[in-house]
């Protein structure tokens, strides 16, 4: 089972990953075309409608990756109190309540929105003879359709989380504060906190 | 442990029980309850802990198939389906919030080009002298390291490894200490560039160039006041911050500094020129001295140049508006004017961002006077016949700027030491070009350069050669840079997905129609309805999150603001500084939370509480400043753009 849950891991965070890397391309896309435009004179009409696909693609395909990382934000101030049981069983509930009936709704709408998009070949209509646009709107139902795996995998997560008393483990990603990076960073070790605490406990020993 | 939990499901359960005693019996219930009855129980789910994109996305999704059944039973699952996907795909294709990925992408980046040992290390070498300096070089430390990349949790952590230790062994009390780390790595989330201007904008329909605009200066006021704040204490109690001891304070010299002032003198620019002209035979290359002596009058030159391109611009003849008249009839000038006048549109914008960056006395004095003196002169409509090149004379406040700023340099350079030198250069090589980067950034969006977004992506592409220029930048910095915007990015624009859904279903129902004759049927006075909506948004920065509560209660708010004939903009400023202080209202300020992860276990939270408690009333005291003086945020945007 485990094993199940840590490959479809893998892939929302594989998926999450490689297509994280599109915002490298817009940066450096945007970049180019402001160039372009105010030093070459050369604007491109599409510009707009491709910088607007990156970022859509990446942040829906960026769903299932950061649910699997537990990283969409939560109301944690009561939550964050409770014991890993109680956690669990209200995230069990509340995935069949909201989470599978929400996500699967817009998987299913967005798999026939694209469909129709597809059938007419659909070009953007920002700019005239725009970028076709059928590819970007495929993404919802991919993205959606991730999401719900991993959605499942979660829910087994609260089952196993039921039954032990104790979350089981993630797969080890990049972290926005990781406190052993950032001392390293700035050269300051463990040892100089505890320094540090013998030094103030020293000086207030000696203040008493 | 039992305690708080049974607290927490009890204040819950006495939520829903409260929402269904209000409501009106089944048979009576219209819409616009159903409306009212989703809000506060959206509420109660979100408290459940559950990710809030999904808990808003399945919510909305339930209530909008309701109010679709009320109205046609047979089409309402088609409709449902249908205003979830054109939802989603009108968040995937917001022309707002695509510039949300690449700032977090420049904070990433600029995160990792690990200025902010050196940025702390001059800072605070540069203002030995300011009572309490460790503090106050703190607060503006983390004022510029958070704004570049608005990144609380990581701005708290490496404040909390460098300047809490250096603060405790100056002596300074702990709770001094653990406010001005909290309330400073604070300040990233208002000042602009800031994403939660751009959330804010995104939701109320308010342009974030505008928001940009006007948060500047209640940001930089709010640094200002934690400043002062430290500074008053500082003088007050000097045991709460003791000034620095001499050899704190020592910079070390190199060695051509030391013989050349042993031989001239601590002054620089006579030391170094006399060195150059030869009186010493010192085993100092020349090349160095040369070196030194350009770093030295760098402020100088820069000076000079603003000043120059300043002149350019006040007495450039005026030829825009001219223009604008001779369109209408013939336009047998127009070419010779777009000759030589190509730039007067660009100039007092140029000039005003090229002086800025330089952050020292003269050029910043320069800055300020240069915005007001470069526009003074457009409203003015020349007869077409003027407009061929001559020079106009350049205004009273041009002279009286420039006698300021000769005064100003001439004062610095009196008092320049080669210990001033090293400290100038540490700061040129870690304060200017963060400085730099964000004044760029915010100078080409306010000043109309470029869209938002464009300027987000130029910032980040200015993060990857600052990481670069620091020897920082490598594949593994950018991947995990890039993992990191993907997921705070997803995070986001996923909440967007689920709130846009729930609002449209919010909006189907009826409940803002609700709410609004509600509030009306109140009769309030614009100042009650400001205080009342203020102490709501402070309180529920207790239990939710600012994303949480920009995206569900201000499409709440928004559409009540021109019944009280209060500017969205304005309002936005407001909410921006109101949720300021739920980053540090105990107990569930996660700063405290990130700086008692780094520090010794004798700073306990308790203390880390108590010191945030004084920067908290500051925003609070801020908040009324800038009710009573609009001024302060509304300046520039009326400014710039009316």
């Amino acid at each position: 089972m485990q094993k199940i849950f840590l490959f479809v891991d893998k892939v929302s965070t594989w998926l999450g990953h490689t297509f994280s890397w599109l915002m490298l391309v817009l940066t450096l896309m945007i970049t180019w075309e402001v160039f372009s435009r105010y030093v070459l004179s050369n604007p491109h009409p599409w510009a707009f409608d491709v910088m607007m696909m990156l970022y859509g693609t990446v942040f829906m395909m960026a769903g299932a990756y950061t649910l699997s990382q537990n990283g969409h934000v939560r109301g944690d101030v009561l939550y964050g109190f409770f014991p890993p049981r109680l956690q669990a069983g209200l995230d069990l509930v509340l995935y069949f309540v909201f989470f599978i009936p929400g996500v699967f709704a817009m998987a299913w709408a967005g798999y026939f929105y694209a469909g129709e998009s597809w059938a007419i070949k659909e070009i953007s209509n920002i700019t005239s003879d725009g970028p076709p646009i059928y590819p970007f709107k495929t993404v919802i139902p991919i993205a959606g359709g991730m999401l719900l795996i991993q959605g499942f995998v979660e829910i087994m997560r609260c089952v196993v989380c039921l039954n032990e008393g104790a979350w089981p483990s993630r797969k080890e990603d990049v972290e926005e504060v990781d406190v052993d990076k950032l001392k390293e960073m700035v050269h300051v070790s463990d040892e100089d906190i505890s320094k540090l605490e013998a030094y103030i406990v020293t000086k207030e020993s000696e203040t008493k | 442990m039992k305690k708080e939990i049974w607290f927490g499901l009890s204040i819950l359960a006495a939520v829903v029980i409260s929402i269904f005693v209000f409501m009106p019996a089944p048979s009576q219930m219209t819409n616009g309850h159903l409306g009212l009855l989703m809000l506060g129980l959206v509420v109660v789910a979100i408290m459940m802990g559950f990710p809030t994109a999904f808990t808003l996305m399945g919510m909305g999704m339930m209530f909008a198939w309701f109010a679709f059944r009320s109205r046609a039973p047979d089409l309402a699952v088609q409709q449902t389906l249908d205003l979830m996907v054109q939802r989603t795909f009108s968040v995937m294709s917001n022309d707002v919030l695509i510039s949300i990925p690449l700032f977090v992408f420049m904070g990433y980046l600029v995160e990792r080009a690990n200025l902010i040992e050196k940025l702390f290390k001059s800072l605070h070498l540069a203002m030995a002298r300011v009572p309490g300096s460790l503090a106050v070089a703190t607060v503006v430390t983390c004022a510029i390291f958070a704004t570049a990349t608005g990144i609380v949790g990581a701005v708290v952590t490496l404040m909390g490894l460098l300047a809490l230790p250096a603060m405790l062994r100056a002596g300074y009390s702990t709770q001094l200490a653990a406010g001005a780390i909290t309330a400073g790595g604070c300040l990233g989330i208002l000042i602009p560039p800031s994403v939660m201007l751009i959330v804010y904008g995104a939701t109320a329909g308010v342009s974030v160039v505008k928001l940009y605009a006007g948060a500047f200066f209640p940001g930089i006021m709010l640094a200002t006041l934690y400043v002062a704040y430290i500074i008053v204490i500082a003088k007050l109690k000097p045991k709460m911050a003791p000034p620095l001891s001499a050899e704190d304070r020592v910079v070390p010299l190199p060695a051509y500094a030391k013989t050349i002032s042993n031989s001239f003198g601590a002054n620089v620019v006579r030391g170094l020129i006399a060195g150059l002209n030869g009186k010493l035979k010192l085993e100092v290359p020349a090349r160095t001295l040369a070196l030194q002596l350009f770093i030295a009058l760098l402020p100088a030159l820069v000076f000079t140049a603003a000043i120059g391109l300043t002149y350019r611009a006040v007495t450039a003849p005026i030829a825009v508006e001219a223009n604008e008249v001779q369109e209408m009839g013939s336009g047998f000038a127009a070419d010779e004017e777009e000759e030589n006048l190509s730039g007067p549109a660009a100039p007092p914008a140029e000039v005003a961002d090229a002086a800025k960056p330089d952050a020292s006395a003269p050029a910043t004095a320069a800055a300020a006077a240069a915005a007001p003196v470069a526009a003074a002169p457009a409203p003015a409509t020349p007869p077409p016949a003027q407009a061929s090149g001559e020079r106009l004379n350049a205004p009273t406040g041009f002279w009286v700027t420039l006698a300021m700023g000769v005064a100003a340099l001439a004062a610095f350079y009196a008092f320049f030491t080669f210990a001033r030198l090293e400290i100038f250069k540490m700061l040129l090589s870690s304060f200017f070009p963060l400085a730099m980067l964000i004044l760029a950034v915010l100078g080409t969006i306010v000043f109309g350069l470029a869209t938002p977004t464009e300027a987000a992506a130029m910032g980040s592409m200015g993060g990857l050669l600052l990481a670069a220029a620091y020897r920082r930048l490598n594949v593994s910095v950018v991947r995990e840079s890039l993992y990191l915007t993907a997921k705070t990015s997803a995070m986001v624009c996923w909440l967007f997905v689920g709130s846009s859904i729930f609002s449209a279903a919010f909006a189907l129902l009826g409940g803002q129609e609700l709410i609004n004759q509600w509030v009306l049927s109140l009769d309030m006075t614009t100042i009650q309805f400001m205080v009342l909506s203020q102490v709501i948004i402070f309180l529920l920065g207790w239990p939710l999150e600012w994303t949480e509560i920009i995206v569900i209660f201000m499409p709440i708010f928004i559409p009540l603001l021109p019944h009280f004939g209060v500017d969205p903009l304005f309002f936005g400023l407001l909410v921006a500084l109101n949720l300021q202080t739920a980053f540090l209202s105990p107990p569930v300020a996660m700063a405290a939370f990130y700086l008692k992860g780094v520090s010794p276990p004798h700073v306990t939270l308790n203390q880390i509480f108590l010191g945030m408690l004084p920067f908290m009333a500051i925003q609070v005291v801020a908040l009324v400043l800038l009710y009573v003086f609009p001024a302060i945020g509304m300046w520039l945007p009326n400014v710039l753009y009316k």
